[in-house]
C-alpha cells in the first residue's frame, strides 16, 4: 500500500533507539524560541485540498497531507487513474484555489454506509429499475464547487465494477447514479463518494420542485414570446419595404393580418402576465412597474386591431411581440440569479442523522427514524457516529466533538448524567442516551429555524426599486395620458401612436436591469474567485466600513491543533506517539504528527491506553506512561518538577496549553498545543483597519488564549472576547447593532454551522467554513478559499459594485427622461420607441458587463 | 394567386413546429440544468482505449 515516506530526522537517528534520560537534539534545534517548535519547519500545502501544513524542511512536496481523509482522498483517486483532477481542478480555480473544505469523517468507516441499502433510509431516492437491469437512484451530493468535481465523479464510476454512471447536476447539488446489483451496491459507491470528499445523502422528501416548475413555465413562454416577436418582425420587414416602394393591397392586408395575429397571441399568451400584473397592481393600489407595460401593450392592441378592420392606420405588432419576448427575458434572468446560490436542502437534515438505534426495555436494537423516537426512550450512538437528540447520557463514558456547537475543536469528556446535544459527533466510545428533545425542538434545530425566519425576510434594494418603479410608474402613466389628451386635436391615431410610444420607450426595464444586472455580474465574477454571495443586497451593504466581527477558530486560526515540543526528555515522544495512535482526539493526531517529525515510524506495538477526564493513560509491560493537562498529573500522583512548571506557565502566557508526558510517577517532558494563526491574518487585518473597520473577536476558547490571539493580531482588546457560546455572540452582535455611533455595516465572520445565529442577525454574516449549501442558509456569503484576504477583496469589490450601480441608475435615468420628452414630443413612433427600448438594456448591459469589479480581472 | 397566400403560413407552420419541439424539450427537463453542460463540455475525454490501458497500469501498480 502506498505511503508517505517517514520525514527522516537531520541526523538519521530514531530517537527510541536514544537511551532513556539522555538529552540528544539536533544541532539546530532553538528551545528558547517557543514558535520554533524546536526544529525548522515549513508550511507546505496539502496535495489534495490546499490546505497549509506544517512539515519538516525538506518533505516531499508531491505527499504532504494535512489529514488521513486528504491522503485517502488522493490514494483513491490514484488508484482510480484520475490523477487529471488536480490539474482541471486548478485550471478552474486558479492556482491558488486553497482550501475546499474535504470532507470530514473518522476513519475509513465504510460501514457507515450500510444504510443506503435499506429502502426506508433512502426514501424518495431509492433506486428505481430501468432498462437492462440497472438502478437508478437520485441522491444529494454535497462538495462540489467546480467543473473538476463533475468530472471526477463522473469519471471514477467509470472506473469502479458495476457502477454504470453517474451524472453530477451543478445547479441543485444532486447526482443520478445508475449501478448494476448484481456486481455492487448504493452503499459501495457511497463510500467512495465519500472518501472522495462529496457525501452523498438521500433527497428530502418533501424536495422544493417550486424552483424547477416555474423555471419550465417561464422557458415555455420565452420560446412562444420569441416566436411571435421573431415571425412579427419579418413580417414587418416586409411591410415596410412596401411603405417604401410599393406593395399591393390585398398582399399588404395578408401581412398585416398574420402580423396583428401573432402580436395579439404573443400579448394574450405570454404576455398575459404583464396584464394580470397590471390589474392587481390596480386592485391593490400599490404601482408596479407591469403597469405602463401592460397599458402600452393593450393600447398598441386594440389599435392595431381597429386598424384593420377600418383598413387603415398604422400596425405595430412587431414592436408589442418584441416589447413581451425582451421583457420576458429580462425576468427569466433576474428569477435564475434569485435562486442560484443556495439550493433547496434541508438544512437540519444535512446537520443531523436521520437515523437511530433504539434500544427497547429487554435491550434490543432496532433501527428507526429519528423523528418517531419520544422523550424517555434510549437510544444507543456507537463511537465515530453523530448524535441524533439532546439528551442525557445514561451508559457509557465517552469525549464529544462539540465543534457544531461551539465551534471548538477539543472534544469535551461526557459521563452519565451529562447532557449531550443533536448534531455533535460521539468520538471515542458507544454510550447509551435518553432522549430528551428531538427535530426542531433540539438545540441545534432552533438555532437552524432563526436562520430561516431571517432569510425570508425582504432584502432592502428590493424594497428600494419597487419604491422608485411605483414612483416611476405613475409619473409616466399621467404623461403617457397628458400625451395622448395634448395629441388629441391632430387626430386619434396620431395621439394612440405618441402615447403608446411613451408608454414603450419609457419601459422601466432599463431601471429594472440595471441594479439586478450590476449585482449578478458582480456575484458571477465573486464566484469565480471562491466568494459565493446568496443576494446581492449583501454585497451592497459591504460598501461602507463598520464593525466586523471574527470568529477565532478555523477562522482567524487553522482551526487545527498543532503540537510543539517545549523541554525535557525527547525520546519520550515516540512512547507517547504509541500511545496515542490508538486515539481519536485531534490532540493525539497532532502528537503523533510531531513524533512524525522527530523520526517515529508506526510500529506493531499495541499499548492498553484509556481515555480519562483530561489526558490518556497507556500501560506498557514494564511502566505506566501518563500524557495530559496539569488535573490529570496530580490527579495520579505525578511529581512535577520546577522547570516544567515555569516552562508551562511560559506555555499558557503565550497563549498555548501545556501537555506533560509522565513515566511511571514523574513527568518528563512538556509538549505545547496551541491553535496556529493564519499567516494572512494579521495582513488582512491590519488593512481592514487601514481601509476604516473596528475589528473585534468573538471566540467560546479560553480567554487568555484569545488575548494573546488579538495581541498578536494588533487587534483591540477590549473587542476581544473569549469564553462565548453562540448565543453569547448573538447578543455582541445585537448589540453592536444598536450601538450609538454606528455609521456602517455590522459583519459578522465565522463558521456557517454554530455561528449561524450571529451570522444571521448581523447586517453582512460571512461564513469561512463548513460545507457551502449549509453555510449559505445561514450567512448569505461564504468563502471557500479559506484565504483571509478574499474578505478583503469581497470588500473592494462591494465598493466598486456600488459605484457602477450608481451610476448605471443615472444613465438609465437620463436614457428616460430623454425620450419620455422625446416622445412627448411625438419625435418618435412607436416602431421607434421599441428599437429604442431595447438600445439602452443593450447599453446598461454593456456598462455593466465591462465594469471592473475586482482590481486584477482573471478571464 | 400570389405565392405570398401559400409561402407565408408554410413559414409560420415551420417555425411552430420548431416551437413546439423547443416546447418539448423544455417539458422532458432538458432546460433544467444549464450549468453542467457548460462544464462538462470544456473537458477532454479520454478514449476508452487510453483509459483501458490506464486501469490496468494502476491495478499492477496496487498489486506490485
Amino acid at each position: 500500500m502506498r505511503g508517505i515516506s517517514p520525514s527522516i530526522d537531520s541526523d538519521g537517528s530514531n530517537p527510541v533507539a536514544d537511551d532513556r534520560g539522555s538529552a540528544t537534539e539536533p544541532a539546530r534545534q532553538h528551545d528558547s524560541n517557543p514558535d520554533d517548535g524546536g526544529s525548522a519547519t515549513v508550511s507546505l500545502p496539502c496535495v489534495h485540498c490546499g490546505e497549509p501544513t506544517p512539515c519538516v524542511v525538506g518533505a516531499n512536496a508531491e505527499e504532504v497531507f494535512c489529514c488521513n481523509g486528504c491522503r485517502g482522498a488522493y490514494e483513491l483517486i490514484q488508484g482510480l487513474g484520475l490523477e487529471d483532477f488536480y490539474a482541471l481542478r486548478d485550471q478552474s480555480l486558479g492556482v491558488n484555489a486553497g482550501s475546499s473544505g474535504a470532507a470530514r469523517w473518522f476513519g475509513g468507516q465504510d460501514d457507515l454506509f450500510e444504510n443506503f441499502d435499506s429502502e426506508a433510509f433512502l426514501g424518495v431516492s431509492k433506486p428505481q429499475p430501468v432498462a437492462g437491469g440497472l438502478l437508478v437512484s437520485d441522491l444529494s451530493v454535497g462538495g462540489l464547487h467546480c467543473a473538476a468535481c463533475a468530472w471526477l465523479i463522473e469519471n471514477a464510476s467509470l472506473q469502479t465494477d458495476g457502477w454504470q454512471a453517474a451524472r453530477v447536476r451543478m445547479n441543485d447539488h444532486t447526482i443520478r447514479i445508475s449501478f448494476d446489483p448484481t456486481v455492487t451496491s448504493l452503499s459501495r459507491i457511497a463510500a467512495i463518494m465519500n472518501r472522495l470528499g462529496y457525501p452523498v445523502f438521500p433527497m428530502s422528501a418533501d424536495r422544493n420542485d417550486s424552483f424547477k416548475q416555474e423555471n419550465r413555465r417561464l422557458l415555455i413562454r420565452i420560446a412562444i414570446a420569441g416566436f411571435c416577436a421573431a415571425n412579427a418582425m419579418w413580417i414587418a420587414i416586409a411591410l415596410y419595404a412596401g411603405e417604401a416602394t410599393y406593395v399591393a393591397n390585398d398582399h399588404r392586408l395578408l401581412l398585416e393580418c398574420f402580423g396583428v395575429g401573432l402580436g395579439v397571441i404573443s400579448v394574450l399568451g405570454p404576455g398575459r402576465v404583464f396584464l394580470r400584473g397590471a390589474l392587481s397592481s390596480i386592485k391593490t393600489r400599490t404601482p408596479h412597474m407591469d403597469l405602463p407595460v401592460a397599458l402600452g401593450l393593450a393600447v398598441g392592441t386594440v389599435s392595431g386591431v381597429a386598424a384593420i378592420i377600418a383598413g387603415s392606420g398604422a400596425v405595430y405588432f412587431d414592436s408589442l411581440a418584441v416589447l413581451v419576448f425582451l421583457l420576458l427575458v429580462g425576468r427569466w434572468i433576474q428569477f435564475r440569479q434569485q435562486h442560484h446560490a443556495a439550493g433547496s436542502v434541508d438544512l437540519l437534515l444535512r446537520m443531523t442523522p436521520r437515523h437511530a438505534e433504539l434500544i427497547d426495555g429487554a435491550g434490543r436494537a432496532s433501527r428507526v427514524l429519528v423523528d418517531q423516537l419520544a422523550a424517555g426512550q434510549i437510544v444507543r450512538v456507537k463511537a465515530g457516529e453523530s448524535i441524533p437528540v439532546d439528551g442525557l447520557i445514561r451508559e457509557g463514558e465517552t469525549t464529544v466533538d462539540l465543534a457544531l456547537l461551539t465551534g471548538e475543536s477539543e472534544p469535551k469528556w461526557m459521563s452519565p448524567g451529562d447532557e449531550v446535544s443533536a448534531g455533535t459527533v460521539n468520538l471515542s466510545s458507544s454510550i447509551d442516551i435518553e432522549v430528551v428533545r428531538v427535530g426542531g425542538e433540539s438545540r441545534i434545530g432552533k438555532v437552524m429555524s432563526s436562520v430561516e425566519d431571517a432569510i425570508s425576510e425582504k432584502v432592502p434594494i428590493v424594497i428600494l426599486a419597487d419604491r422608485i418603479g411605483g414612483v416611476f410608474v405613475m409619473i409616466v402613466t399621467v404623461l403617457a395620458i397628458a400625451t395622448f389628451i395634448g395629441w388629441f386635436s391632430t387626430g386619434i391615431t396620431q395621439a394612440a401612436a405618441n402615447a403608446t410610444a411613451l408608454l414603450i420607450v419609457a419601459c422601466p426595464c432599463a431601471l429594472a436591469l440595471a441594479t439586478p444586472l450590476a449585482v449578478a455580474v458582480a456575484i458571477g465574477r465573486s464566484a469565480k474567485r471562491g466568494i459565493l454571495i446568496r443576494d446581492g443586497s449583501a454585497l451592497e451593504r459591504l460598501s461602507k466600513p463598520g464593525q466586523i466581527w471574527f470568529d477565532k477558530t478555523g477562522t482567524l486560526t487553522q482551526g487545527r491543533v498543532e503540537a510543539m515540543w517545549v523541554t525535557g526528555d525527547r525520546s519520550v515522544l515516540a512512547i507517547a506517539a504509541d500511545v496515542e495512535k490508538s486515539c481519536v482526539h485531534p490532540l493525539a493526531q497532532a502528537i503523533i504528527e510531531l513524533a512524525k517529525r522527530y523520526g517515529w515510524t508506526e510500529s506493531e506495538q499495541t499499548v492498553s491506553t484509556k481515555l480519562v477526564d483530561g489526558g490518556v493513560i497507556g500501560e506498557f509491560p514494564e511502566m505506566r506512561v501518563a500524557i495530559g493537562n496539569q488535573s490529570l498529573m496530580r490527579r495520579i500522583d505525578t511529581s512535577i518538577d520546577d522547570h516544567f512548571v515555569v516552562a508551562a506557565k511560559d506555555c499558557t502566557v503565550n497563549g498555548f496549553s501545556p501537555v506533560y508526558i509522565a513515566v511511571g510517577d514523574k513527568v518528563v517532558a512538556l509538549l505545547k498545543a496551541s491553535d496556529p494563526v493564519r499567516v494572512d491574518a494579521s495582513k488582512t487585518i491590519q488593512r481592514l483597519h487601514r481601509l476604516g473597520w473596528h475589528v473585534g473577536i468573538l471566540s467560546g476558547d479560553h480567554p487568555d488564549i484569545v488575548t494573546s490571539v488579538a495581541r498578536e493580531l494588533s487587534v483591540d482588546e477590549s473587542l476581544a472576547s473569549g469564553g462565548m457560546l453562540p448565543e453569547d455572540k448573538l447578543s455582541v452582535v445585537n448589540q453592536s447593532d444598536s450601538a450609538s455611533d454606528r455609521a456602517g455595516p455590522i459583519i459578522m465572520v465565522g463558521d456557517g454551522a454554530n455561528d449561524a445565529a450571529a451570522l444571521t442577525a448581523a447586517d453582512v454574516g460571512i461564513a469561512v467554513r463548513g460545507g457551502a449549501e449549509v453555510s449559505l442558509q445561514a450567512a448569505p456569503i461564504f468563502i471557500s478559499t479559506g484565504r483571509l484576504d478574499s474578505i478583503l477583496e469581497l470588500l473592494l469589490a462591494s465598493r466598486r459594485t456600488s459605484i457602477l450601480i450608481k451610476t448605471a441608475f443615472a444613465v438609465s435615468l437620463s436614457y428616460n427622461l430623454i425620450a419620455v420628452a422625446l416622445a412627448m414630443l411625438g419625435k418618435i413612433s412607436p416602431l421607434l420607441a421599441a428599437v429604442f427600448m431595447p438600445l439602452s438594456s443593450v447599453s446598461v448591459l454593456s456598462l455593466t458587463l465591462l465594469w471592473p469589479v475586482f482590481k486584477s480581472e482573471k478571464s | 394567386m400570389s405565392v405570398l397566400y401559400i409561402a407565408l403560413p408554410i413559414a409560420l407552420l415551420l417555425g411552430a413546429g420548431a416551437l413546439f419541439a423547443c416546447i418539448h424539450c423544455i417539458r422532458s427537463g432538458q432546460y433544467d440544468d444549464l450549468q453542467t453542460p457548460s462544464l462538462r463540455m470544456l473537458i477532454d475525454d479520454k478514449s476508452d482505449a487510453e483509459r483501458e490501458t490506464k486501469r490496468s497500469e494502476s491495478t499492477h501498480h496496487d498489486r506490485s
